[in-house]
């Protein structure tokens, strides 16, 4: 009882013996907080203000080691932007492209998610590119009901058990029963097939898809090794491939390390035909490989400069004239995932659970959306059943391969 | 049994180069008990030096080979002074806090300067030869790059013993990692011998920086990946030994490689880190390392 007392008392007896230096303080306090409170008035006031503008998200990996895939993104979102916002904007508001860097990888995504979530003010999110990334993100987005769309993300279980993901292309076991069929149909030399996949959830789904296709269609798996994506040494494991000698080899990975493998492949005497899945789509695999990704081909949702497809022809002028390069699958698909959900805004309305009702209406070709990549619609997981192309890298550049599947 | 011969050699190469950055720990540690968490980051920037001295000043690749070496040592000598020199006399904590703010300073200025894409700069710009293969007796294949770290890697190191057993330096950095105190009271000037210390152990780190620059591709977290590595094989062969830090790397680029090879290559990393568990539970002072009495 007694205690107590004495420390009530004790902020009186601290009050009584206020001295000048004191009351300067709280003065100097408060002046601080005032200069804190006016800004922030200030702050609210010019976000008011930009309230005009329609606010979407475009999450990628634009630094790291699978940058080459960000920029694309930025820049087919970018140019996307540009015309809508040409064209009058959204309802005569304008499109504003919030970009957000998740680097490639799963942890920083989880991270660029929930500050996406928690800014009521963006209505959806083009993104993520990796498909761990779209994984980590997916939870969040669905708590906070918003739309993830990816214009990159392959594995199966992407859009699985949420309805606010989904995705613009083919997914992984797709991706890998067709490049199996493609091999079996195609590269009829090819007896023996050895898989070299990344240890993340892109790599090892698609190896998983393929090995079963390749399997059931009569080939021989002779070898199936791993890589850490943070190693940049493969020689233990290309040397444990050369031994099995294989007639080809898989590739379940991304640009940059599957340049190296090529170009260590090459140094290590492996002389097997290549073959890549939408990874490894990237100008910058002709870069890192130099001479060693002739020959290799590649499984892709998308090729620019087929016949028939004048939307995209103008596109990829544009692009160019705009940024001064091509552009690729990855900016394409961009491209459209941004228009998807622009239409959907103009269609149903400026909020998250409209974007997200209008997407989960596409649920037939008749209608679905029509972009630069083709009809886009969705399943009941969001998933959308696209075709995929192979293209093939000769004398250092890709060009459509001779024989496509389309069925 | 070519196949475990060609492994064999993917190992020694891979231990090369982590016995190249390892010496550099462990130089540093043996000598100021630090442990320059910054090495690995020297390591990288030797790969960008050498890159920047072919694009920016078009030396030849001899020349830009050498300066690249000789900036990475001044690099080190002037983080020594900046960095860890205030500290010498502050508890150990504070000198390992610093090493790792400045490893991650320079990793993120190399992503400022040059960006984080990997770059194939340094392997194009090798010369032909470099890239030819020749196959040993027995059977292994392997280009003439490879076989010259694994010879570079062997003479550095030679050269390295010589340097520490018959110079006055070599002897005067063996005094310094004996007793700082008595050595200074012997008339040494310490600070001299930790600025060469730091100065041979960046040299050889960006030797093997250019090594991996011209086999692999050069990117700002290199030095990370490298250097844990290379970290965990100073460890393993004895913190502080140098001849230890050789071994280790050895060894532990043998067991990735085998582990990769034989075991899972999916636990390729896995593996050698477990070896250097075992190894640290039953000889806590690592392959080489005497169990002192704890330094004051």
């Amino acid at each position: 009882m007694k205690q107590q007392t004495l420390i009530e008392t004790a902020p009186y007896r601290a009050l009584c013996r206020l001295e000048i230096g004191h009351i300067c303080s709280a003065l100097r306090s408060s002046l601080v907080l005032l200069l804190i409170f006016s800004a922030a008035f200030l702050l609210t006031a010019q976000e008011a203000e930009a309230a005009k503008t329609i606010k979407v998200a475009v999450a990628g990996p634009f630094t790291g080691s699978v940058a080459a895939f960000g920029e694309m993104i930025k820049k087919g979102a970018q140019l996307r932007a540009k015309e809508i916002n040409g064209n009058g904007g959204i309802n005569s508001k304008e499109l504003e492209l919030i970009f957000e860097d998740d680097t490639g990888k799963d942890k920083e995504a989880s991270l660029v998610a929930t500050r996406i979530a928690s800014n009521k003010k963006i209505l959806a999110v083009v993104g993520h590119f990796n498909s761990s990334c779209s994984l980590a993100g997916k939870p969040i987005y669905k708590r906070n009901r918003i739309v993830e769309l990816s214009p990159g993300s392959t594995n199966v279980n992407v859009c699985k058990g949420s309805d606010y993901t989904f995705r613009n292309l083919y997914r992984d076991d797709f991706q890998g029963s067709f490049s199996a069929k493609y091999i079996k149909g195609v590269l009829t030399d090819v007896k023996t097939v050895a898989v070299f996949f990344d240890n993340d959830d892109y790599g090892r789904g698609l190896r998983d898809s393929f090995k079963q296709s390749a399997e059931k269609a009569g080939l021989a798996i002779v070898a199936d090794e791993a890589y850490d994506r943070d190693t940049t040494d493969y020689k233990a494991q290309l040397t444990k491939i050369k031994s099995a000698s294989p007639d080809l080899i898989f590739i379940a990975g991304l640009y940059s390390q599957a340049g190296l493998i090529l170009s260590q492949a090459r140094e290590s005497g492996i002389t097997a035909q290549f073959f890549g899945a939408d990874g490894v789509d990237s100008p910058k695999l002709l870069e890192i490989a130099g001479e060693a990704a002739n020959g290799i081909y590649i499984t892709t949702p998308f090729i620019f400069g087929l016949e028939g497809n004048e939307e995209a022809q103008r596109v990829a002028i544009a692009f160019e004239q705009e940024f001064g390069k091509a552009p690729d699958t990855w900016a394409a698909l961009t491209y459209d995932a941004v228009g998807m959900i622009v239409e959907a805004i103009e269609k149903r309305g400026e909020s998250r659970k409209a974007i997200r009702d209008h997407l989960g209406s596409l649920t037939s070709p008749e209608k679905g959306y029509q972009g630069i990549t083709g009809l886009t619609y969705f399943d009941e997981n969001g998933d959308c059943l696209k075709p995929a192309y192979v293209k093939q890298v000769v004398n250092g550049k890709f060009v459509a391969a001779k024989v496509q599947f389309l069925d | 049994m070519t196949l475990f011969l060609e492994q064999i050699v993917n190992g020694l190469v891979l231990g090369g180069i982590y016995a190249l950055i390892a010496v550099g720990y462990t130089m540093v540690y043996g000598v100021i008990q630090l442990i320059n968490f910054a090495h690995g980051e020297i390591f990288m920037f030797g790969a960008y030096f050498t890159f920047l001295c072919l694009a920016v000043l078009k030396f030849p690749l001899w020349l830009a080979v050498l300066a690249s070496i000789l900036l990475c040592a001044l690099m080190g000598v002037v983080i020594d002074l900046i960095a860890y020199r205030p500290l010498r006399n502050a508890p150990r904590l504070s000198a390992l806090i610093t090493a790792i703010g400045i490893s991650l300073i320079l990793q993120n200025l190399a992503r400022m300067i040059w960006g984080a894409e990997p770059r194939r700069d340094l392997a194009n710009a090798k010369s032909a030869f470099l890239s030819q293969t020749v196959i040993i007796p027995g059977g292994a294949q392997l280009s003439y790059l490879d076989l010259s770290i694994i010879i570079l890697a062997i003479l550095l190191m030679v050269g390295l013993n010589r340097l520490i057993s018959l110079t006055r330096i070599g002897k005067a950095m063996r005094a310094c990692a004996q007793d700082k105190m008595a050595a200074s009271l012997m008339g040494i000037d310490t600070n001299r011998v930790i600025g060469a210390t730091f100065a041979i152990g960046s040299a050889l780190g960006a030797v093997a920086g250019i090594m991996v620059g011209m086999r692999e591709t050069i990117e700002p977290t290199m030095g990370y990946y490298k250097g844990v590595a290379a970290f965990a094989a100073a460890v393993l062969g004895g913190i502080g030994n140098i001849t230890g830090a050789m071994l280790g790397g050895v060894v532990l680029g043998i067991a990735e490689v085998l582990g990769a090879g034989y075991i899972s290559s999916g636990y390729r990393v896995a593996i050698s880190y477990i070896l250097m568990i075992l190894v640290i539970v039953f000889r806590p002072a690592g392959l080489l390392g005497r169990a002192s009495a704890k330094r004051a």
